[in-house]
């Protein structure tokens, strides 16, 4: 290369190759097939076509990708342009005439599918797919009845894998490249591309690399034929073995909507449904393979009653006398407020709800709280102005002031992905160290955690920047755990002053909105209501509520540890593994007089429980959930529990009701309905309506009527590789009445944020930045035996290459590890995300490790790192 | 009287054959870069003009009209590019590989020209990786032309800068096609792009681009310095000026030949060529590179004229003209057509795909006396979904056009010999069962 | 005459062959395509022919075949393939002996016995599952106490018959690959990357 010439990197590298994939807002009069149709002007062929009923056969054209015409079967014939169209890339215009069936067409497809199946090796016996296969479909209905390939056909190895989790059988594939373009175009991790040429192109991976992306189970989901098979599905059933009902994902916040698949009463396969607001048909692969845990042996699947040392398996009768008794005992000797629950961020709704009326309505302690110290105040959470996913894509700007959206919420992270890189929103990474989206950013903002104010002032002059009338978007959740959410918060505060911003929260905990919502946090009722703004309207329903306002979870567990607090209910949490001060935890845990445990699992807070009170969990149970924008979904039953264990919120009905408080609640619909009535933020969401909206409904109801869907499933879907159209239950006519204001006014965030004192350097000590990874100790990772192998269990200590020469040690050396809290022995190892004087501590891991190093009360967390010698 | 060549892109390189692709060799003895001095004085859309008079038709393979490809670039859309196709692939073309090695400053030197007209700034060429000493060569030039200002910042006091990257391929036969060319330039497999958007609106980097074949960049100083109408005035109807024809195979004189357009193919081949080799006649020749359908010995009147080749059914392609004398098996020069489309498929569309290899293996049972009866009509009847209706010039069902230029063998079978092939297979045919038969 | 003429009947029967079989001493053959007690063949090798498919189990209208495959364990194939048969039960409770779960085997896995004979105390074993279906290493039915088995009833099986050839022209019928037997555009199979490759 000359002296002279550019260097490459600064060649224009905005070369986003754009093909017209959506139409604007003029219709234009087509005819397809002798039908006259009016479509948007520019809207793609095949997809106008599908949208007026004529299914156009096609392998490589996806409606979430870009077109790429690959397979060459959706060739059409238009009027007055030579030859045939491929009908995924044509865009419409006004006065086409096209032809669908004509015989040109139909010879065309007939010999596109007799070339794609001279070297497909027509193992269906043997093939997942086989079923429920595009190729098999397509070649019956447009193919040719016999082959004239009488050759040998291509063979390769097979399968082979290319990642954990997928499974590759070149001799099936029949090249369309959705599988490369969805790993390059919609999750980033271009990690597979195509190797070879002409007969002998195969899908590969990078010598060295797998293809160990998040969201490689989407590829197997979009693969038009057998070729991608995903490991813990196959051979598990055949698709006519599976019974399928459509529910949402509750591994995360996210809330993406799937259609989970069992056979013979076992959860063997959970497929996306192509939500528009919420997933658009992607799932995240702890989403896509976390049913295992369902069928775990570990679960507690009969109520346990403390007999001396031991938890003795006893009948529900005698389990729930027992809970009931011992809280009973504390509070009428120590008062309500002796009482704490914690959890309740994993159920349902309808469970949130029970709780929040057990022990708000009943119990009458306001020590309640679903959140362990990891996410945001409630009171901003619950008041902050809010965005929906939707959003996103209109934005004028995202700022990213939170955690890594990759590994905590990894399709919002996509959805994030596409408005940044398709859309061109302006994607302002605000954070201290790189991430899943820091590529994809158009600013990145670097700065010390717990230090934010610098790094604010600059957003708001790049926002001042870019022109636009969308909304300021803020994804706001809490970047670490390692020092307090205040310095997050201020920032928060200041955007949404200064720029109107609106929020999408990123708490992660699958249902921690619908339990907020729902009354599970101190000073709070049901229906985003204040303590005391909601009293009298909840007292009407409830009896009575709590009289002052109670303590977080942190409060709640100092006040256990102090003795004030004498008994805890655990719903669904594990207090040792999820709250981040491991210390004050094991101390109020012994210093506790009773526990009373409703979970799955027997974990480690469950050692110390009195009652243990086993749950149906997430695909046994029906409900709702409702996701990080605010949105209620239906969760639906598909498979009977095994054993003994009851739906939450009948356990908090069945307490209550020993607890002299009949509730009258017999089915979930029920307990829905009286959301509807006493939760003012569900007005109007009752159990008929949200039968009915096909995406659910975001709330508060009053304010997102229009986006609400009524509509049913369109023809030419439900075959899984295509994106599953979400169905409704029943078929609306799209009209539904006005909801009812809710009775007492919604609690609103005073946008009052201190700025936390600054916390000097120390220039000897890195500071911590301790998040979670997808893949950790979670239940959903540990127990679901195909991601417990993705997972790294151990705890590791992340840093920059410079500082890890500046301690002198190797990659891997256990090292001593100091905080003000403690002190524990970890290893090693250099990340590149990691900048100099910081240092990353995965939180989700086995051992010692973060939890033992935070201090709640401290600004920061600061650590000193000292070889062994 | 025997035709003669007309040497004009040539002329240099064929009378300094020891140091024709040196700068200082160049400069003295051609007058390198003096077009371009020219060109800076004008304007660039007199430049264009100035190319369309001359009516030059790219010289890679489609033969599209340089100045019209120049003139739809949308007008205000910037960057801009101008790619050169200098992955000369097609079997048996060897004119740009020449063009190259012996002359690179009249490349650079149009290549400027071309991008100063196009108002680009980056100008890249993409080379063939297996030319080394093209490389070398090249590379050399365009350092010469940075070093002596006809490159970079300012060029020759215009104001004008453009850089001039020369990028090796890696190998494959498809980053000859512009869009595949395009994305291999970008750093992508070489995979077609479907079109629209064309290159000259959404090409290289999303930005309009030119692609130019070679050949053409060595033309274009030469109109420059000379005029449009002075190109103009040479060669036949709609086919102007000279091209290189690349002449190969059973002929005496195998090798380069510029020849003034509408020159018949017998003088080419018997002038120029020397004729069929040992005095043998002439059993059929491939006009214009593999992808063109064939053409036989009533044909060798016929002049070399783009528009009357497309009236033949075939076309002069990239100029390279394959000659095959009578003892030669057409359905074995078919065979290793085939495979080598077989081999050089990129593997984007279905029908090339598959069905390039598919067509290796029924030419080549066909080939070796293992055919069966009914095998052309077979090739014909799956060929219509390579290229419906097999016909030339050809319906597509494929990105590019190597999908349908697979066929051109078979459709050439069928055409000349269909009902000898049909003949021979069933004696093959007949013959196996004889075998089987006595051996039985 | 007159009273013997009531006997007429009875007198001629007589002296004419007796018709009366000794069963269960004395069975007649069975017709050829007589569909009888399901056995699972094995390969010669001793492999397990079923690859687990579940297309008896499809369609089947008795719903009476229980089917659930398996990846194959690399070191110790049951089946040549990915897949094998991980359990295969037959409830012959609701089996109507229809034999199309013997058309829809796409590996000849499973065929009929003649064997009809079998009844049982209880219902447990009328679920026959893969150790009780599965032929032996001579390749014959295995025997269950309660089946009454005689001499050649397990020699031949029902055959795999088809109404039409896999490519669904008749012109083909029994020819289930042309590829390799018809002598000619025969060439070795062309490798695949990664067998070249790999040592």
């Amino acid at each position: 290369m000359s002296a002279n010439a550019v260097p490459m990197s600064q060649w224009p590298s905005d070369h986003r190759y754009t093909i017209p994939v959506a139409g604007d807002q003029d219709m234009v009069t087509v005819t397809i097939d002798d039908k006259v149709v009016q479509v948007p002007r520019g809207q793609l062929l095949i997809a106008a076509a599908q949208e007026h009923g004529t299914y156009i056969p096609r392998f490589c054209w996806h409606e979430r990708m870009k077109p790429v015409g690959m397979c060459r079967m959706c060739l059409v014939e238009v009027e007055g342009m030579r030859g045939l169209q491929i009908s995924c890339a044509t865009p419409v215009v006004d006065g086409m005439v096209v032809r669908t069936e004509s015989a040109p067409v139909k010879a065309a497809q007939d010999g596109v599918l007799e070339m794609l199946l001279i070297n497909h090796p027509l193992d269906c016996p043997v093939c997942d797919r086989g079923g429920e296969c595009p190729l098999q479909d397509q070649t019956l209905a447009f193919g040719p009845g016999e082959s004239r390939y009488v050759e040998e056909k291509r063979h390769f190895a097979k399968p082979i894998p290319i990642s954990d989790l997928v499974m590759l059988d070149r001799e099936r594939c029949i090249q369309c490249g959705r599988c490369t373009r969805f790993a390059a175009e919609i999750a980033g991790d271009a990690l597979i591309d195509f190797g070879g040429r002409g007969g002998h192109t195969e899908v590969i991976t990078y010598p060295d690399e797998p293809f160990s992306s998040y969201f490689s189970g989407n590829t197997v989901q979009i693969c038009p034929v057998g070729a991608l098979t995903a490991k813990p599905y196959r051979f598990r059933a055949r698709p006519w073995d599976l019974d399928s009902v459509e529910t949402s994902c509750q591994a995360c916040a996210v809330g993406c909507r799937g259609a989970l698949d069992s056979t013979s009463n076992r959860l063997v396969r959970l497929l996306g449904v192509d939500s528009e607001p919420v997933n658009h048909g992607w799932l995240c692969d702890k989403g896509r393979y976390g049913y295992e845990w369902v069928h775990s042996e570990a679960r507690v699947r009969a109520p346990g009653l403390r007999r001396g040392m031991e938890l003795e398996v006893t009948s529900w009768p005698q389990a729930l006398d027992a809970a009931a008794a011992a809280l009973r005992r504390v509070r009428d000797e120590h008062g309500p407020g002796a009482i704490g629950v914690l959890g309740g961020a994993r159920g349902t709704n309808e469970d949130a709800y029970a709780w929040a009326r057990f022990a708000k309505g009943v119990l009458r302690t306001d020590n309640v709280d679903a959140q362990l110290a990891d996410g945001l105040p409630a009171d901003v959470v619950l008041g902050m102005p809010r965005a929906t996913i939707a959003d996103l894509d209109r934005a004028r700007a995202i700022v990213l002031l939170g955690p890594d959206l990759k590994e905590e919420l990894p399709v919002l992270a996509l959805r994030v992905r596409r408005a940044a890189v398709d859309l061109g929103v302006p994607l302002i990474d605000v954070a201290a160290r790189d991430h899943g989206l820091t590529s994809s950013a158009a600013h990145v903002i670097r700065h010390a955690p717990g230090v934010v104010q610098e790094a604010v002032d600059q957003v708001a002059s790049i926002i001042d920047g870019i022109t636009g009338d969308g909304p300021v978007v803020v994804v706001l959740g809490r970047p670490s755990v390692a020092e307090p959410a205040a310095a997050t918060i201020h920032a928060a505060s200041q955007l949404a002053k200064s720029h109107g911003a609106r929020f999408l929260s990123a708490l992660r905990r699958g249902n921690v909105h619908g339990a907020l919502d729902l009354g599970l946090a101190p000073g709070f009722l049901p229906g985003r209501v204040s303590l005391d703004a909601g009293r009298d309207h909840l007292s009407a329903t409830w009896g009575g509520t709590p009289d002052a306002t109670g303590f977080d979870a942190t409060g709640i567990l100092r006040a256990a540890a102090n003795g004030t607090i004498k008994a805890l209910v655990l719903v669904g949490c594990d207090l040792l593994t999820d709250f981040p001060d491991r210390a004050l935890a094991r101390e109020a845990l012994s210093a506790v007089e009773r526990v009373v445990c409703v979970g799955a699992f027997p974990d480690d807070s469950a050692e110390r429980a009195d009652v243990f009170l086993p749950t149906g969990v997430w695909g046994e149970q029906a409900g709702t959930t409702t996701n990080l924008e605010g949105r209620v979904s239906v969760l639906r039953r598909k498979i009977t529990p095994e054993g003994r264990t009851m739906e939450g919120w009948r356990i908090a009905a069945e307490l209550a009701a020993r607890l002299g408080s009949d509730w009258d609640l017999e089915t979930v619909e029920e307990v829905q309905d009286e959301i509807a009535q006493a939760a003012p933020a569900f007005a109007g969401v009752d159990a008929a309506l949200l039968r009915r909206a096909r995406d659910g409904v975001v709330l508060p109801l009053a304010d997102h009527l229009d986006e609400v869907t009524f509509v049913p499933a369109t023809p030419g879907a439900g075959v899984s590789w295509e994106p599953l159209r979400p169905a409704a239950d029943e078929v609306g006519n799209g009209e539904v009445a006005a909801p009812p204001a809710p009775a007492v006014a919604l609690h609103t965030w005073s946008m009052e944020a201190p700025a936390p004192a600054a916390a000097p350097r120390d220039s000897y000590a890195l500071r911590v930045i301790a998040a979670r990874t997808l893949y950790g100790n979670d239940r959903v990772t540990s127990e679901s035996p195909s991601l417990a192998r993705l997972a790294t269990s151990d705890a590791r200590l992340l840093v920059s290459a410079r500082d890890r020469d500046r301690i002198g040690v190797e990659d891997g050396t256990v090292v001593r590890v100091t905080s003000p809290r403690a002190s524990v022995e970890l290893p090693i190892h250099v990340d590149r995300s990691t900048p100099e004087g910081f240092a990353f501590l995965a939180t989700n891991r086995d051992g010692a490790g973060a939890s033992d190093l935070i201090d709640l009360d401290a600004p920061v967390t600061d650590v000193r790192v000292e070889t062994l010698s | 009287m025997a035709a003669q060549e007309t040497r004009v892109v040539t002329k240099f390189l064929r009378e300094r054959t020891d140091d024709s692709w040196t700068f200082d060799a160049a400069r003295t003895h051609n007058k390198a870069y003096s077009a371009l001095e020219k060109a800076m004085g004008m304007e660039p859309a007199a430049l264009i003009d100035e190319v369309t008079k001359s009516g030059l038709r790219g010289r890679g393979g489609a033969g599209f009209g340089t100045g019209q490809k120049w003139s739809f670039l949308p007008k205000d859309v910037f960057p801009r590019y101008l790619a050169v196709n200098a992955d000369e692939g097609e079997p048996a073309t060897f004119k740009d590989h020449m063009l190259i090695e012996k002359d690179p400053h009249q490349i650079v030197e149009g290549s400027i020209i071309t991008s100063y007209a196009i108002q680009a700034h980056h100008a890249f060429i993409y080379l063939r990786g297996e030319f080394a000493l093209g490389a070398d060569r090249l590379q050399a030039a365009v350092d010469d032309a940075y070093a002596n200002g006809f490159l970079g910042k300012n060029i020759l006091g215009s104001g004008y800068d453009l850089d001039l990257i020369v990028h090796r391929g890696a190998g494959c036969y498809i980053a000859g096609d512009e869009t595949g060319l395009l994305s291999s330039l970008e750093g992508e497999r070489a995979m077609p792009r479907i079109k629209p958007p064309f290159p000259a609106v959404q090409g290289l980097y999303a930005a309009p681009t030119i692609v130019n074949n070679v050949e053409t960049m060595s033309t274009v100083p030469h109109i420059v310095r000379e005029g449009g109408e002075w190109y103009a005035g040479m060669g036949v109807n709609k086919s102007t000026g000279t091209r290189i024809f690349s002449v190969s195979g059973n002929v005496e004189r195998p090798g380069n030949y510029e020849i003034e357009l509408g020159v018949t193919f017998r003088e080419l081949i018997d002038d120029l060529a020397g004729g069929v080799s040992g005095g043998k006649k002439l059993g059929f020749f491939i006009p214009g590179g593999a992808s063109s359908p064939w053409l036989r010995a009533e044909h060798l009147d016929e002049p070399l004229d783009m528009d009357r080749a497309a009236e033949l059914g075939t076309m002069l392609g990239s100029g390279a003209i394959m000659v095959f004398d009578e003892t030669i098996d057409p359905v074995l020069v078919a065979w290793r057509i085939a495979k080598f489309f077989a081999h050089e498929s990129c593997g984007k569309c279905t029908p090339c795909r598959e069905g390039s290899g598919w067509l290796e293996k029924v030419l080549y049972r066909m080939a070796n006396g293992l055919g069966r009866p009914d095998d052309l009509d077979l090739l014909m009847g799956f060929g219509n979904t390579i290229s419906p209706g097999v016909t030339w010039p050809p319906g597509m069902t494929t990105i590019c056009q190597l999908g349908p230029s697979t066929m051109s063998p078979t459709l050439s079978l069928n055409k000349y010999w269909g009902e000898e092939i049909r003949a021979r297979l069933a004696k093959d045919a007949d013959r196996r069962t004889t075998l089987q038969v006595a051996s039985a | 005459m007159g009273r013997l003429s009531g006997f007429r009947v009875t007198l001629a029967q007589v002296f004419k062959p007796k018709v009366t079989e000794h069963y269960p001493k004395e069975k007649r053959p069975k017709p050829e395509r007589f569909h009888g007690r399901h056995v699972l063949n094995r390969y010669e090798d001793g492999m397990e022919k079923c690859i687990g498919c579940e297309l008896c189990a499809g369609v089947c209208p008795a719903k009476c075949i229980y089917v659930r495959g398996a990846d194959n364990p690399p070191d110790a194939p049951v089946s040549p393939g990915e897949r094998y048969g991980f359990v295969y039960e037959i409830n012959y409770l609701r089996c109507i002996h229809c034999d199309l779960c013997v058309e829809a085997c796409p590996t000849e896995a499973i065929t009929e016995s003649k064997l009809f004979e079998f009844s049982f105390t209880n219902r447990e074993d009328a679920i026959y599952t893969r150790d009780e279906l599965l032929v032996d290493d001579e390749g014959r039915a295995r025997r269950q106490p309660w089946e009454l088995w005689h001499g050649g009833e397990d020699d031949r099986t029902s055959a795999w018959m088809r109404a039409t050839a896999p490519s669904g022209s008749a012109e083909f019928e029994g020819r289930v690959s042309w590829s390799g037997e018809l002598g000619f555009g025969v060439r070795l199979g062309e490798k695949g990357q990664s067998e070249e490759s790999s040592p």
